[in-house]
């Protein structure tokens, strides 16, 4: 199809580059924000703006509150068509689950809840959750979006995309395809090691973004091959299901044998009896895990077979200064409270496995290495906007001349996803702060502000791509900058204006979830509205030379 | 030492080798030098070898700070971080690095 190994691997990085870049710089920005996900969720939610607090007493706090937990409405409904006959006025728990970071003021808790009489699925279950306040038990309100967790974080590895699961094989397919341009951008790139340290800014606009293209792709090549590689084995189970599907029984099988082997009941003995007291279980993990020279917190508690005589109590280790996810889990007997297993280390493959998805999820307590995976992941941005204006700017002047569209259109989707995407973002952020705080569905018309802005932002690039069919720039980029100025400098002042947060307060407690975020608002802002300068001076620029022949060299011709 | 203290003086020593290595090829000593000539052979392999030695007692010192596992992380994003930064200010303000420069002031100069 192509003469030389070298074109072909052009041809791949250039066009499943631009077709999926589109997904994947949204997945690199997303996921960049999910780095702090908790703590948007504090600007997002003023009321939860306290300092993160250690699991709770079980005896006395959780205990009564998952006793009076009730399974969410829509999982009852959707369960109701599922069974035989009617429900049970109430359903009977069969574990409960509290999961805490060093990084959550907030506790919340799960439970399952047995739904019987299901033909399909002996194991059918539903839900139940809550968040509270750790300092008094108080139910913190559950109808507020927690914009980090709930929204950006799901943006990250499915879109929000939930019909049919839709979204996380788009990311899946994405994440692939990011894997081959990366070997593909490689192979191509014909002075990776000359170029390393190389951006040539005062040359023309296409050597120069091509420069910071490679910069931004080759620095940071180990973040982008990594995350990744590691996003697809976080989701192995989802892509490759065969534990569900082909080898349910042998997966079944398994997981029986090795929870007899671990002397753990897998199933409850239907015998009612009392949980003896957790938090003597804590102060007992606590201990083993001090003795084995990993002193920390429990990060997760997980009651399994709730009220029977087989319950027993696993509690994890709160991730911190491992990289490894949340671990070192010991059960204890539910009656007795006695340990009936101390997990030992994982073998070499689950460890590294462990390793990997830890290294993706990041529950460790590092402030350094969290913002530099959010440098990894902007830099994965910048390395895939640039590819788009480059795309654009190599072919704007043929297809000028020829008549044809091709530059305007990807043109035009490249602002509706670069500054588009983050119009967006500002804009759930700023109807967060205006929105009445007793209205209905407030969550639900949070997320209608950024799908809204979003395709209002995308109709205004399209609407404003005109200039590209003549080799211009096209407004759309400076306008939208414009915009993301205005809106990151309103979000700062609704939150000092709607909570009293403002930043010398915020600052001055030292209250990094909240001053964070205001400051990083600031610094985009700044950002963009220097751009938007730039660029409507380039803009004026272009127009005078409109018609000069543009400089080339064999890289860009051929890149 | 203080952990903060630790990762610093690790960030320092890892954008040191990455300028020094930079600093090795021809067009950044050029840059920085703002001579039309480039490093010699001599002086490139010191270059080499302190930007290496440099980046070596980074990862040491982020060894001090942290886990094994963490202060692999932590040593890899720093480099990625360093060579980024290294490549900006070559961009736009080269003659910062020209201190960097400062052991073989004498010998390139005749």
């Amino acid at each position: 199809m192509f003469p030389t190994f070298r074109l072909s691997m052009t041809w791949l990085h250039t066009w499943f580059g631009l077709v999926l870049g589109y997904v994947l710089i949204v997945v690199f920005f997303f996921g960049s924000l999910s780095v702090f996900d908790r703590e948007i969720d504090r600007w997002a939610i003023p009321e939860t703006r306290f300092a993160p607090q250690p699991m709770s007493s079980f005896d006395t706090m959780l205990a009564p509150i998952f006793a009076r937990m009730t399974p969410e409405a829509d999982e009852l409904q959707a369960a109701a068509k599922r069974v035989r006959g009617p429900l049970p006025a109430t359903l009977v728990p069969m574990n409960w689950g509290a999961y805490t970071t060093h990084r959550d003021p907030v506790l919340s808790l799960y439970a399952e809840y047995a739904v019987p009489n299901n033909p399909d699925d002996p194991d059918d279950h539903v839900h139940g959750h809550v968040t509270i306040d750790p300092r008094n038990g108080r139910l913190l309100p559950d109808d507020r979006l927690k914009i980090g967790s709930e929204f950006f974080y799901p943006m990250h590895y499915g879109l929000n995309l939930t019909w049919k699961d839709l979204g996380y094989w788009i990311v899946g397919f994405a994440a692939l395809v990011m894997l081959a341009a990366l070997v593909s951008g490689v192979v191509i790139h014909r002075r990776i090691f000359r170029e390393l340290f190389t951006f040539r800014p005062r040359k023309h606009v296409q050597r120069s973004t091509l420069d910071l293209h490679n910069l931004t792709g080759v620095v940071a090549l180990p973040f982008h091959f990594m995350f990744a590689l590691t996003g697809l084995t976080v989701f192995a189970s989802i892509y490759l299901p065969v534990s569900e599907t082909l080898l349910k029984p042998q997966a079944m099988a398994a997981a029986m044998a090795d929870a007899k082997a671990k002397g753990l009941p897998f199933k409850p003995a239907g015998v009612q009896a009392p949980l003896a007291s957790v938090d003597a279980m804590v102060v007992e993990a606590k201990r083993r895990w001090a003795a084995r020279g990993m002193p920390g917190e429990v990060g997760y508690l997980y009651v399994n077979h709730v009220g029977d005589r087989n319950s027993y109590v696993t509690l994890y280790r709160a991730g911190s200064d491992r990289v490894t996810l949340v671990g070192q889990p010991i059960h204890f007997e539910g009656t007795s409270g006695r340990v009936l297993l101390e997990e030992p280390p994982p073998s070499a493959v689950a460890g590294v496995n462990d390793f990997l998805t830890g290294l993706h999820l990041q529950h460790f307590e590092h402030w350094l290495l969290r913002w530099f995976y959010v440098f990894g992941g902007l830099s994965g941005c910048l390395c895939i906007a640039t590819g788009f204006i480059f795309f654009v700017e190599k072919r704007k002047r043929q297809h000028a001349k020829a008549g044809t569209g091709g530059a305007r259109w990807a043109d035009a989707v490249a602002v509706a996803t670069v500054t588009g995407m983050l119009v967006a973002t500002l804009a759930i952020l700023v109807a967060n702060r205006l929105l009445p705080a007793e209205m209905a569905q407030r969550g639900d018309w949070e997320k209608a502000s950024f799908w809204g802005a979003w395709v209002i932002a995308a109709v205004h690039a399209l609407w404003r791509s005109a200039p590209v069919r003549d080799a211009r720039l096209s407004p759309a980029w400076a306008e939208q900058c414009g915009a993301i100025a205005a809106l990151a400098f309103a979000a700062v002042a609704l939150n000092w204006i709607t909570t009293g947060d403002h930043l010398v307060r915020t600052l001055g407690e030292r209250f990094w979830p909240v001053a964070g975020l205001d400051l990083a608002l600031l610094v985009a802002g700044a950002i963009a509205a220097m751009a938007a300068v730039a660029l409507r001076r380039r803009a004026g620029v272009a127009v005078a030379e409109t018609g000069a022949a543009a400089p080339d060299d064999a890289e860009t011709a051929n890149a | 030492m203080p952990k903060g203290l630790l990762l610093t003086l690790a960030l320092l020593c890892s954008a040191g080798g990455i300028a020094w290595l930079a600093l090795a090829m021809e067009v950044h000593w050029q840059q920085v030098r703002a001579s039309a000539a480039g490093p010699d052979r001599r002086t490139a392999i010191g270059l080499r070898v302190l930007g290496g030695a440099a980046l070596a007692v980074s990862f040491g010192v982020c060894l001090l700070a942290d886990h094994v596992t963490m202060a692999v992380l932590v040593w890899v994003m720093s480099l990625a971080a360093s060579a980024l930064l290294v490549a900006q200010v070559l961009a736009w303000r080269p003659r910062w690095l020209a201190w960097l420069t400062t052991p073989w002031a004498e010998r390139q100069s005749h």
